[in-house]
């Protein structure tokens, strides 16, 4: 099992780390010196989740969340700013792991489920082991990672044929996504691809009905990307899950995994923890290495497979 | 040469005089002598362990505000709040007020002044306010908090005391005198100056050691008398530690005696003034090692195993209620700040002020510094070092019992007969007795036998430094998981509508 690197039991992290993490602690107590330490977290206005939490709050007279600042200063009084008093975290707006980032969630922790959708084959080992049965399997439009992959893992994937859908990356999407902080970011990333049917294919160009417009546009064919709708979704019920990580264990291509995450679990309603893959979805971009590795083993055993069927279809021809 | 402060000295002579006044009246003025032997220890004890134990106050009151801060969890100071803000911004200053003949105005006005300009107030943060002004924090000045120990002796005084029906009733009665008794014997021994101690036998480092040793009995004898399952669990890991870490302590203190050519602990203070150096800079494994190993003697966190209060309730202890318990408390704590002195003597040039050498030669600043007596080094090393104490406390978490006598015997022990080994040799060919000095000054016999100056303590303690730094570095610092740290799903709870 992988670990965390803080995780490590040798001398730096037992030893080392704490007094240092326990030091520096004790310094953001004196303002003059701790605020080279500061987490930048005190003294901020709340900012709410979405209008709904805004609106839930606003009404209060007990509670006037939205005058109020979160991350109270720490600052007792006026006359001696040097001695701070104690705030609770005010969870989900601050979090532990920020505040007191000793208090790290361990690499080996089960948290919320995470998938690489664009590294799943649909072999449903996991949908088989899961004991609590609470993995399900639909399909879904989208583009394969072979099929879009530069450099020397390109041209394995599949092709744009007739009947068959295409895409195109929105603009400016990926910085958009290399900009998002997962570990701040509370709202879903916005979609990567326009999606289309492919209707004709000819010469270069290929004609393409959009699927979000239904207007129907003669495009380039290197600018398409080859889209499918056999790419295999999930949905997992978040609420029968014991968080065992047998799936994760069964997983045999990287791509299913047991996040250190630990919030977004909760719902007003048992539907809201049926989650579909948008919100089980790990971005390729947050968990390159894995994506990479899987990819260069499928480009592997295409490239293999497709030398074996040449040599097959020469020793056919000498035949 | 040295302290001005010579209080044995003066006490000497003080109680010598009075002696002869007295016995002159007497038929046996012959007898003087004796009688001013008694006057003078019995002041002189009075005088170290009232030093000691009000000096402890400072321990304690350390200990809270450091681990406060160690650990961001300061709350609020309770002991003087009555003093000051009261609940509901009622100030104790009306209390004050109410006091027959306005006998206490003065002192409500001035409450009522310091609400006002350094009350915790905070307008902003209305629902916090109503948490936070249970008291206020105070300035430092007033050491708010300092009496809360004088407050709980008070408690503990007026508690029953009871013993459980099965109990060995004698063992368990003894035990708790065994350890408080042996715990007040240390600190007799603790010199705190050159001429500022209780009393100086010619091997006290010997006799104090042995001293340390008879506590962990009663420990034991107190975890069995108590007829409870968890008194005695700690009372076994407490035996078994105690003897897992005394060995290596003994050792590292032995290498401390040959270092400084002596096992008289003011003469070992000195020997290492005289040397020119502190013996930290020319064992600081030694130094570490009796570090350990006095935490784990005086039992505290990382090695609190005998009174894991999370699985034997409160170990050895748990059955003791009442003054016997506050009394047990306060050994633990005598013992700590025991060791801490222990420290300061053995490793850090006991009442010699840093760099005595090169400060006191500045014309007039160096006659000054010299003047500061050498009862404030004392203290404020001992204090720093129990600021090592408190933060080990913070950051270290408890170990296993098998881990901690693991480490004991495995790693500990060998590595202190190394140390023995070393400084043996660094004795026998390193060090150059010619150029000791008996001055203020101090002199400069590490000097590797050839004649650099300090060369030994210099080259040992970058030795030393540089396998620090190369133990602690990270062997695979870009080595990362496999598994996504920190991934997150895209749409938080409660935004997600069901079956899109």
């Amino acid at each position: 099992m992988p670990m965390h690197k803080h995780a490590k039991p040798n001398f730096r992290n037992l030893f080392i780390k704490p007094f240092w993490m326990t030091l520096k602690t004790a310094l953001r107590t004196f303002p003059i010196i701790g605020k080279r330490f500061s987490n930048g977290y005190h003294n901020k206005k709340a900012v709410m989740l979405d209008a709904g939490s805004m609106n839930r709050v606003k009404g209060s007279k007990m509670n006037k969340v939205g005058k109020q600042e979160y991350a109270a200063d720490r600052e007792s009084s006026t006359l001696v700013p040097s001695i701070w008093r104690p705030v609770t975290i005010m969870y989900p707006y601050e979090r532990l792991e920020d505040m007191e980032p000793w208090l790290f969630v361990p690499g080996n922790y089960n948290g919320r489920i995470g998938v690489i959708w664009e590294t799943c084959t649909a072999c449903k080992l996991c949908v088989k082991i899961c004991p609590n049965d609470c993995l399900h399997m639909t399909t879904e439009l989208r583009v394969d990672v072979l099929d879009s992959a530069e450099g020397e893992n390109s041209g394995y994937g599949g092709e744009l044929e007739v009947g068959g859908y295409a895409a195109v990356e929105i603009e400016g999407i990926a910085d958009e996504h290399s900009e998002r902080d997962p570990i701040t970011a509370h709202d879903a990333p916005v979609d990567e691809f326009r999606f289309a049917e492919v209707i004709d294919l000819s010469g270069s160009s290929a004609t393409v009905r959009w699927n979000d417009s239904g207007v129907e546009e003669v495009m380039e064919q290197s600018d398409l990307l080859v889209a499918d709708d056999q790419i295999v979704s999930g949905r997992i019920d978040m609420g029968r899950c014991m968080f065992c990580g047998l799936c994760m264990d069964a997983c045999n291509f990287t791509s299913f995994f047991m996040t250190n995450e630990y919030d977004g679990m909760s719902g007003f309603s048992r539907q809201e923890l049926w989650f579909d893959a948008s919100r089980t979805r790990v971005l390729v971009n947050e968990h390159q290495e894995a994506v990479d590795a899987e990819l260069a083993h499928r480009a592997k055993r295409e490239k293999e497979k497709r030398e074996k069927a040449a040599a097959r279809a020469a020793k056919k021809a000498e035949a | 040469m040295g302290d001005w402060l010579r209080i044995n000295d003066w006490v000497h002579e003080g109680s010598l005089f009075l002696a002869n006044e007295m016995m002159g009246l007497t038929p046996w003025p012959g007898q003087a002598e004796y009688l001013g032997f008694f006057i003078e220890k019995m002041v002189l004890c009075t005088l170290i362990f009232g030093g000691i134990m009000n000096t402890m106050f400072v321990i304690l009151w350390m200990e809270r505000k450091i681990l406060g801060r160690l650990m961001d969890r300061r709350g609020a100071i309770t002991a003087m709040r009555s003093l000051w803000v009261g609940e509901n911004g009622v100030t104790a200053g009306a209390w004050w007020d109410k006091v027959p003949y306005g006998l206490g105005r003065p002192i409500g006005a001035l409450n009522g002044f310091l609400n006002r300009v350094a009350g915790n107030r905070d307008p902003k943060h209305p629902t916090v306010d109503r948490v936070n002004n249970r008291s206020w924090h105070g300035v430092w000045f007033l050491f708010p908090g300092f009496f809360q120990n004088l407050a709980d002796g008070m408690k503990f005084m007026t508690k029953e005391h009871m013993v459980p029906s099965k109990a060995d009733k004698w063992i368990y009665e003894i035990a708790p005198f065994l350890i408080i008794s042996s715990t007040v014997v240390i600190l007799g021994f603790i010199p705190f100056s050159e001429n500022f101690y209780a009393i100086n036998p010619k091997l006290s480092v010997l006799f104090m050691m042995a001293i340390f040793g008879i506590a962990p009995l009663g420990v034991f004898f107190a975890g069995w008398s108590s007829n409870n399952k968890y008194t005695l669990l700690g009372g076994i890991r407490s035996a078994a530690q105690l003897t897992a870490y005394e060995i290596p302590m003994l050792i590292a203190v032995l290498s401390a005696c040959i270092l400084s050519g002596t096992f008289n602990l003011v003469e070992l203070v000195d020997n290492q003034h005289y040397a020119g150096s502190w013996n930290l800079f020319l064992m600081p494994l030694g130094a570490a090692i009796f570090l350990i190993a006095m935490v784990a003697e005086v039992e505290r966190i990382p090695f609190d195993m005998p009174e894991a209060e999370a699985e034997l309730v409160e170990g050895w202890w748990t059955e003791y209620g009442g003054m016997r318990w506050g009394l047990m408390f306060s050994a633990e704590y005598m013992r700590t700040y025991a060791a801490c002195f222990l420290f300061t003597h053995f490793f850090l040039g006991g009442w010699h002020a840093p760099f005595q050498g090169v400060i006191g030669s500045i014309p007039i600043l160096g006659t000054g510094y010299l003047l500061i007596p050498g009862i404030t080094w004392t203290l404020l090393k001992a204090w720093a070092v129990f600021v090592i104490f408190a933060w080990l406390r913070a950051a270290l978490p408890r170990i296993r019992t098998d881990q901690i006598l693991e480490f004991g015997w495995r790693y500990l022990l060998p590595l202190s007969i190394v140390q023995l080994v070393i400084v043996v040799f660094m004795r026998l060919y390193l060090f150059d007795a010619e150029n000791l000095r008996f001055g203020d000054r101090g002199g400069f016999a590490w000097d590797g036998g050839i004649g650099l100056f300090l060369a030994v303590p210099v080259i040992v303690t970058f030795i030393f430094s540089v396998l620090f730094v190369l133990y602690s570095l990270d062997e695979e610092p870009g080595d990362m998981v496999e598994r996504p740290f920190q991934a997150q799903t895209l749409e938080p709870a409660g935004t997600h509508k069901a079956g899109e």
